[in-house]
């Protein structure tokens, strides 16, 4: 239970709170995003009916930002953090538009 | 943080860090909820005046449907909750819009009229705080939802973080340093409910899941949500109001045909758009025995009481969904297992507790090196929260026995005397002494729940609220019991107090 | 779901657990001031997982799977928390609690039937 560099450098100090104030902004903001996208992903592409697709993709959501969260803490540095995050929110974003999420009228 | 650490360290440093920040208001979730498994109990002790007379339905719902109509004839909606065993009055709410606010009324079933019963929320509030905290109900959930996120990842954090799970599964060593005491404590309260803690935190997410993760909706629905729960078999499909005004049957007409169609009686009936041509009543059955939260349901045309449909069959993945909503909220637990889920929600509370105690106690200062103002908030955040809470519930309840009956707007005298006591003992206890701090700010709520016996019985006195004064009693003797240990620690180490001064008190 | 029916998956459960924290050094010295040897350590492991079986299966039996389970889950919590308290403040009672608990999970058992 570490609670930081003890003892360290005012500069290093600072390095770190900076670090982990991006890693919190990440996680909340960013594991939203990545859950968010994906809920609304399974809801167009998972078989079945359209309200069972829908269930599903709510209940799926909360484990979905708890793993991105848990990824954004233990990734080694900040940059690779950002970049896992960045990278999923890419693929969502284009499997949504592939869906047909995005186009006038929408899917459905 | 910065620098490359394993996975291992990057928990325990998360674990740590998200317990702390969400810790006390995660303590107070957690307690308002666990007394929620006993809301209707509360309910019932709250308002003495009302007996368990069993009312004809039918009768109370078109008495009801007229007290509605006089108070709000120009509704959005109505909604009457029928007499049962468990609650003898009606309870009527009215809203003009869905975005509140709800006005509610209790009425007594045989006169129509507001039932001569003191003014009180009962168990909603401590309900109600559960998932909103007193705040306006869209930021109180939020707010509830956010704490909830982070106790799961707090949770998962936690599971890496401890190495030796079977090993330490038994472990309490209340011999040792206060620390691996205190650390003891956390283990085994939070591993031996772990399937509770991560159930209950799951399942109130999911219980919200619709205003927290609208964009499955917003995806297949184009966010028409209504119209996902009547195709999902969650509510039965609604229709636009015509927009000029249209006769309406009595309501008993439409629960008497509820009643005929099902062979039971409903729980509640709810109207919509009241005095619209188009306007519509849906009955609401009891869940079928299960796990499961689906209530069936019928709507009928408020006008000539015809069928206008009912619920749809749920299919595997709603059904999962509201497992998990049935299981947050236990209505199928007869009282032995309610009892169970009730002294998990009490072990979820002492997780969180000795895990803020934890943190303080890790960081005293090893010598007599003064503390830190982090370390002296943190301690006096946690007896304020952990002792003073339990005040203000007992406030809360000697206050709806304590203050007179005919009272201008006792319900928010009653919350008020719940916040107030909570603030003043957690001032309180930021002044005691030191070692004392403990027993002393554990003993006063504990003296305050054993006087609830003793006032209920002076003041309303009678036979069937003596399990409620024995659980108040009970609950009591558990709180004078932590102070006693707290005590014991505190007074052992009190003669070298010199030398060891601040080891170890939280 | 009946009373009689919950006391004995929890009766069950907490002999089970008890086998099983016997099974760990520390607690089996805390209760006979001996450590526990190799041979024992088997045994009681399986007792005790047997115990947690049986606590199961007693479970589903009397509440079906769906309600079952979690009646179960709540039962394991209750008893591993008593196996805990025991070991803390009364160890040397462990074993006797433990082995008590099974005639009265057997007296438990015809009320449970009756239902």
């Amino acid at each position: 239970m570490s609670a930081g560099p003890v003892g360290a450098r005012t500069g290093s100090m600072r390095a770190y709170r900076l670090a982990v104030a991006g890693r919190v902004l990440m996680a909340g903001i960013g594991g939203y995003a990545v859950a968010a996208l994906a809920s609304a992903l399974l809801a167009l592409i998972l078989p079945g009916a359209r309200a069972e697709a829908v269930s599903a993709a709510l209940v799926a959501s909360f484990a979905i930002m708890a793993a991105a969260v848990v990824w954004v803490f233990a990734a080694p540095t900040l940059g690779r953090a950002a970049l896992g995050l960045g990278f999923a929110t890419a693929v969502l974003i284009a499997a949504l538009w592939l869906a047909g999420a995005f186009q006038p009228g929408g899917a459905a | 943080m910065s620098r490359p650490r394993s996975f291992r360290q990057s928990m325990a440093w998360l674990h740590t860090w998200s317990g702390l920040v969400v810790g006390w208001v995660l303590f107070a979730i957690f307690v308002t909820g666990t007394a929620s498994y006993y809301r209707t109990e509360v309910s019932h002790w709250m308002r003495p005046e009302l007996t368990d007379a069993q009312a004809d339905p039918v009768a109370a719902a078109t008495r009801a449907g007229a007290f509605l109509q006089r108070t709000m004839p120009d509704a959005a909606g109505w909604s009457v909750m029928l007499p049962s065993a468990g609650s003898p009055a009606v309870t009527v709410y009215w809203w003009r819009s869905f975005a509140g606010p709800f006005h509610h009324a209790l009425l007594d079933p045989v006169t129509g009229e507001r039932a001569a019963v003191r003014d009180t929320q009962g168990g909603d509030f401590l309900y109600r705080f559960h998932y909103e905290l007193n705040l306006p109900p869209m930021w109180g959930r939020w707010i509830v939802s956010a704490c909830a996120m982070i106790l799961l990842i707090a949770l998962i954090s936690g599971i890496v973080t401890h190495r030796r799970i079977f090993v330490d599964f038994f472990t309490f060593r209340r011999d040792r340093s206060a620390q691996r005491g205190w650390l003891d404590a956390h283990n085994v309260m939070g591993v031996l409910a772990l399937p509770f803690h991560l159930m209950i935190v799951y399942t109130g997410l999911v219980t919200l899941s619709a205003m927290l993760m609208p964009w499955a909706v917003k995806a297949a629905y184009h966010g028409d949500l209504l119209r996902y729960y009547a195709d999902a078999g969650i509510m039965v499909a609604g229709r636009p109001p015509a927009g000029h005004p249209g006769p309406a049957m009595p309501l008993g007409e439409i629960v008497a045909r509820a009643m005929a169609a099902t062979g039971e009686t409903p729980e509640l009936v709810m109207v919509s758009n009241p005095g619209d041509a188009a306007a519509s009543v849906t009955a609401y059955f009891e869940e079928p025995p299960g796990l499961a939260h689906l209530h069936p349901q019928i709507a009928y045309d408020a006008a000539t009481g015809a069928e206008l449909g009912r619920v749809g069959e749920a299919g595997a993945a709603t059904r999962t969904g509201a497992v998990m909503v049935g299981l947050h909220e236990a209505h199928f637990a007869a009282a032995p297992l309610r009892f169970l889920f009730f002294l998990c929600g009490l072990m979820g509370a002492a997780t969180v507790a000795t895990g803020l105690v934890l943190w303080s106690v890790a960081r005293a200062p090893k010598n007599a090196a003064p503390e830190g103002l982090g370390l002296h908030l943190v301690r006096i955040l946690n007896l304020g929260t952990i002792a003073g809470l339990p005040a203000g519930l007992a406030a809360y309840f000697l206050a709806n026995r304590l203050l007179p009956v005919p009272l201008d707007a006792r319900a928010e005298w009653e919350i008020g005397a719940f916040f107030a006591v909570w603030v003043l003992a957690a001032l309180a206890s930021a002044l005691y002494p030191r070692p004392l701090a403990w027993p002393m700010a554990l003993a006063v709520p504990g003296l305050a729940f054993l006087a609830i016996p003793g006032v209920d019985a002076l003041t309303v006195g009678e036979v069937r609220f003596v399990g409620f004064d024995l659980a108040m009693a009970a609950v009591g003797l558990l709180l004078l019991g932590a102070a006693r240990l707290a005590g014991r620690r505190a007074l052992a180490r009190y003669p070298v107090r010199t030398r060891l001064h601040g080891t170890a008190e939280a | 779901m009946t009373v009689p029916a919950l006391i004995l998956s929890l009766l069950l459960a907490f002999s089970g657990f008890s086998a099983l924290a016997l099974s760990l050094d520390r607690h089996h010295r805390a209760v006979f001031r001996s450590p526990v040897s190799q041979a024992r350590i088997g045994s009681l492991r399986a007792a005790g997982w047997s115990g947690l079986g049986l606590s199961f299966a007693a479970a589903v039996t009397f509440a079906g799977w769906s309600f079952g389970p979690v009646q179960w889950i709540g039962a394991l919590t209750g008893a591993a928390l008593a196996v805990v308290a025991l070991i803390a403040y009364r160890p040397t009672s462990l074993r006797a609690a433990a082995l008590a608990a099974l005639p009265l999970a057997a007296l438990t058992l015809p009320l449970a039937l009756m239902r």
